[in-house]
């Protein structure tokens, strides 16, 4: 596997922000609200997360891979995708269709 | 290789001796020299400086370490290729090396305070919104509902006080 490119799985990721917290380049912003999901039979309402966005910003990324291996659900991947050159920076800028993992854009 | 050997302190005083002694005993090959700041990051007391030398053929080397307060004897004159080494360490920890080449290497000087100590702030942590301090609203039918603010998260390795309230 090359290690070039960090990929999101959206489906498995729980909003937690281990990986946000973690990163020591501060390139990860996750936007996430928790929604109160009623269960019949239960007595309260559950709070469900909800990912808004997660964006990686390939400018400060320095590829050290401690958001992958701090994902409680691996929820982050090295992938074979690369992050393209860009003429200005917002571009590096990467968001969840951005992030697909190879296999599955 | 004896790892017990590799590693070896010596006090500053006994600095240029040690190194001039390895030299002596063939260990002719400079590799490198360093600063490594190992107090916390509101102490300025004490930088340690390393130097490793070898021996020509790679077969034996040895690590030597010291602590500075804030100036130590140059060894450019025993070991040339210490001499950058030194300049850089002198402009990236603020050790002065006596009797060294005292021009700066990559800085200009007057630049502030020497980055590579740990009571040093780094700007961009200072101006830059930490992004892992967001907490995420509970809403039920767009509504806000109850408080989620949970003991305020710092980012691991920075200070308290650099962050902006």
């Amino acid at each position: 596997m090359k290690h070039s490119f960090i990929a999101l799985l959206e489906d498995k990721c729980t909003s937690c922000m281990l990986c946000v917290r973690e990163c020591p380049a501060w390139c990860i912003h996750l936007d996430s609200h928790t929604v109160a999901v009623t269960e019949e039979g239960a007595r309260r309402p559950k709070k469900v997360n909800v990912l808004d966005s997660f964006d990686i910003d390939y400018s400060l990324c320095m590829y050290c891979g401690v958001c992958i291996d701090v994902c409680p659900f691996d929820a982050l991947a090295w992938d074979e995708h690369r992050a393209l050159a860009t003429t200005n920076r917002e571009d590096m800028f990467l968001g969840i269709e951005d992030l697909r993992p190879s296999d599955r854009s | 290789m004896n790892p017990d050997f590799l590693w070896q302190e010596v006090h500053p005083k006994q600095w240029r001796n040690k190194i001039s002694e390895l030299i002596d005993s063939g260990f002719i090959y400079f590799d490198f020299l360093t600063g490594v700041d190992r107090e916390n990051v509101n102490s300025e007391s004490n930088c340690e400086v390393i130097a490793h030398l070898a021996q020509p053929d790679l077969s034996d080397s040895r690590m030597i370490f010291t602590q500075v307060k804030s100036q130590l004897a140059s060894i450019a004159d025993l070991a040339p290729a210490s001499s950058w080494y030194e300049r850089e360490c002198a402009e990236m920890y603020g050790i002065t090396f006596t009797g060294g080449d005292s021009r700066p290497l990559l800085r200009h000087e007057g630049l502030g305070r020497p980055p590579l100590r740990k009571s040093v702030v780094l700007a961009a942590r200072v101006l830059t919104p930490w992004p892992g301090g967001a907490e995420s609203e509970i809403k039920e039918d767009g509504r806000k509902m109850g408080n989620v603010s949970r003991r305020r998260q710092r980012p691991p390795g920075v200070p308290e006080n650099w962050l902006k309230p």
